[in-house]
């Protein structure tokens, strides 16, 4: 495939990309017509007040984290399955999510279930800070292992056990405690991309850009990690610090987006795969904005479905991404008969 | 020229009054009187000349912080001092840090929790309900005909109220039974300018605390009175018979709950439910137990203590033996199921398959009461059922 072509593509996701942002805009449980979604987005007069609101202070926020959630989620996918060369890794496969199901597990049911006064904790901002704690220590543990166990493949064994550690203990807490709390953790747990504060949005849209950021100056690694350890090392890549610089970046882009929206799934481990059917390369250099965009779309989509437009019902986004993605990976690996990897 | 003078002997005037009536906000906060609350643990209300305050101090178990709400009478006449009045007044309430400022009485409100239901029906202010979460739970026929009417709106589910449908509807007021800040749709709905008020009914342990929280609402209405009377009224029916009951020497042993998979969970010694047992003379067997609520037990322990157990009350959802027979073996063991001794809340539904004791028995402990002393001492009761009833074959 020639650099045209390639630009085409690229059109073509923008294109999509820009359709689904005014969707998403457009529809939810209020129904508002398009030309007041329009007037508020650039602030002239708007028939009701209510609806101004609506869009500007409820449904952008939301647009913009799905974006960020989207993208981000669809970045540490990419980055997880190259360094560790399996078409299974995901951006959770080093704990984070868990770590973060963790510290809001000890948040909401600790309080029954050990007795422990989560008081100091309390207010707006308990429940993120609850969880990136949790990712965050799990992370330290990872980069821990990580400068000690040189074989990568051991690593993704790691942090699998360290799931299921977490889960585990998660479990137990959720054993002892009230029908409520466990109500309200499990709510957690169905995501939501809704709800943020603009000083939310804030937080999460600089850990983004951070995380992005270390992404780039990860590219050229990333291409040679393809290309197997051994080989990575004799290229010149300056091996553990590249690894531990593509870890740091996928626990940023993950634990901050697991802390604001609760943990989604699905979307990390297919849009890579959904894009390498699309685009075929194995360069960096192309798949990440590739994947940037790819992974916004898909989750602007879920969004929109998630709200049920015009129902008061909103369903859980984690549930939806995996409803909408899944039979379309499947379908695009059947039709296909091989996996690009 | 003129004009200008005018105006600024306006301006003037209107500095002045508004310095003299600050100072008069001022005088009043010192001559505050306390409203009556005698069970409730979690609230008070203190009632100044030109406003009153509610303080929620328990709004969830373990709360650190206290919940100030300024309510603010709407004045009637339109008369323009009283504006200005109100606005200074609110600014110092502003400044003394209160959670929210309301005009009362309330016209439009949303609750969250059934149990608020009864207080808004009790106080003839059913009205002003115009949105709730999952409308199924309610049962009230009342409620259940203005839900038939379209005159309520269903905003989704508690734990992720619909946002955007509770901003278009534009509440007075949202009153919430959550914790602070783990409800991000609540979150953002205050953002939006909705006050949110925490009502704590759930977390007294006293049956007649919780029925206290009707004086929550009436001040939100400026119902003050007919809620002291509606308490007092139920207060004086719950005491009178649980005076009368207290000579009956003979208290008939009672074992409670039931199973969820293999976890046996009751009520613990502390909870109200425990404590109403207890009122209608009752030896509910897990009162030594501590805390509010409930308890998991193994099957092997409820068994042991409980084998022998007069009566059975509440085993969850159960509305016949067949189905408990059925269910799990285990519970034709006990001898109140053998003699035909088990009661259940079950099986008073309202329309939409809501239970009628959830909605309306924190309301009503007398009635819970009189229910409970039926069951355990049929002799002293001559009305029917209002909660409870026997389980079908």
């Amino acid at each position: 495939m020639n650099n045209s072509s390639y630009s085409l593509t690229f059109l073509i996701l923008a294109l999509v990309l820009i359709v689904c942002i005014l969707a998403n805009l457009s529809l939810g449980s209020v129904a508002i017509p398009i030309k007041d979604v329009i007037a508020s987005l650039v602030g002239s007069e708007v028939s009701k007040s209510s609806w101004e609101y609506i869009i500007l202070d409820y449904r952008l926020p939301k647009t913009i984290t799905a974006i960020i959630a989207g993208s981000g989620l669809a970045v540490s996918g990419l980055l997880m399955q190259t360094l560790f060369r399996n078409p299974l890794a995901g951006p959770f496969v080093l704990g984070i999510s868990s770590g973060a199901s963790l510290g809001v597990a000890l948040y909401i049911l600790g309080g029954t279930a050990l007795g422990l006064s989560t008081a100091l904790l309390s207010g707006k901002w308990g429940l993120i800070i609850a969880a990136s704690a949790g990712s965050f220590l799990v992370l330290l543990m990872v980069i821990g292992v990580a400068t000690r166990v040189k074989d990568t493949m051991a690593l993704l064994i790691i942090g699998l056990m360290v799931g299921s550690l977490t889960s585990a203990v998660v479990s137990v807490l959720a054993y002892f405690s009230k029908a409520e709390e466990l109500q309200r953790f499990v709510f957690w747990s169905f995501g939501s991309l809704g709800d943020l504060s603009w000083s939310g949005v804030g937080i999460l849209a600089l850990c983004f850009a951070v995380g992005l950021i270390l992404s780039i100056a990860s590219l050229k690694s990333l291409d040679s990690f393809l290309l197997g350890d051994a080989y990575a090392r004799t290229l010149g890549t300056r091996f553990s610090r590249s690894r531990l610089l593509i870890i740091i970046a996928t626990s940023l882009l993950a634990g901050s987006i697991t802390a604001f929206a609760g943990p989604i799934a699905f979307i990390g481990l297919a849009v890579p795969h959904l894009i390498r059917q699309v685009i075929k390369t194995t360069r960096h250099i192309i798949l990440l904005p590739a994947v940037i965009m790819g992974g916004a779309i898909l989750m602007l989509i879920c969004d929109t479905i998630a709200q049920v437009p015009f129902s008061e019902f909103t369903l859980p986004i984690n549930a939806i991404s995996a409803m909408v993605g899944a039979p379309v990976v499947i379908w695009l690996l059947v039709r296909k008969k091989k996996l690009l990897f | 020229m003129k004009n200008t003078t005018l105006f600024l002997i306006g301006i003037l005037s209107l500095f002045i009054s508004c310095k003299e009536k600050s100072k008069k906000v001022k005088n009043n906060e010192s001559q505050g009187t306390s409203l009556s609350i005698d069970y409730a643990n979690g609230f008070s209300i203190k009632q100044y000349t030109n406003h009153t305050i509610i303080t929620v101090t328990e709004a969830f178990p373990g709360a650190q912080k206290e919940f100030k709400y300024a309510l603010i009478p709407r004045d009637s006449s339109g008369n323009n001092t009283d504006i200005e009045l109100s606005k200074t007044l609110e600014e110092t309430l502003k400044s003394q840090g209160v959670d929210a400022i309301l005009k009362t009485p309330l016209n439009t409100v949303v609750v969250t929790s059934t149990t608020h239901i009864p207080s808004l029906e009790m106080l003839g202010v059913a009205k002003t309900l115009k949105g709730f979460p999952n409308l199924d739970y309610i049962s009230s026929p009342l409620s259940r005909k203005r839900i038939a009417n379209k005159e309520i709106i269903d905003l989704g589910q508690n734990e992720s109220l619909n946002t955007e449908l509770t901003i278009e509807l534009r509440p007075e007021v949202i009153i919430s039974f959550g914790v602070e800040g783990e409800n991000k749709s609540l979150n953002s709905v205050e953002r939006a300018g909705i006050p949110v008020l925490y009502n704590g009914d759930w977390v007294e342990k006293d049956p007649l605390g919780k029925a206290e929280w009707i004086k929550f609402f009436g001040a939100l209405y400026g119902k003050e009175r007919e809620a002291d009377s509606i308490f007092n009224h139920i207060k004086t029916n719950y005491n009178l018979l649980k005076e009368q009951i207290a000579n009956i020497e003979n208290k008939p042993t009672v074992l409670s709950g039931g199973m969820f998979k293999d976890i046996w969970y009751l009520p613990k010694g502390d909870s109200w439910q425990a404590k109403v047992l207890e009122d209608a003379g009752g030896n509910y067997l897990w009162s030594e137990t501590e805390g509010a609520g409930s308890i998991a037990l193994s099957i092997e322990s409820v068994l042991e203590k409980g084998q022998q157990a007069d009566f059975w009350i509440a085993p969850g959802q159960y509305t016949s033996y067949a189905k408990l027979a059925s269910d799990n073996p285990t519970y034709a063991q006990f001898d109140a199921f053998k003699n035909k001794k088990v009661y259940t809340f079950a099986k008073y539904k309202g329309e939409t398959g809501g239970l009628l004791y959830y909605e309306l028995a924190p309301n009503r402990p007398d009635l819970v009461l009189r229910d409970l002393a039926k069951i355990l001492h049929p002799e002293i009761i001559t009305e029917d059922f209002t909660f409870f009833d026997t389980l079908d074959e």
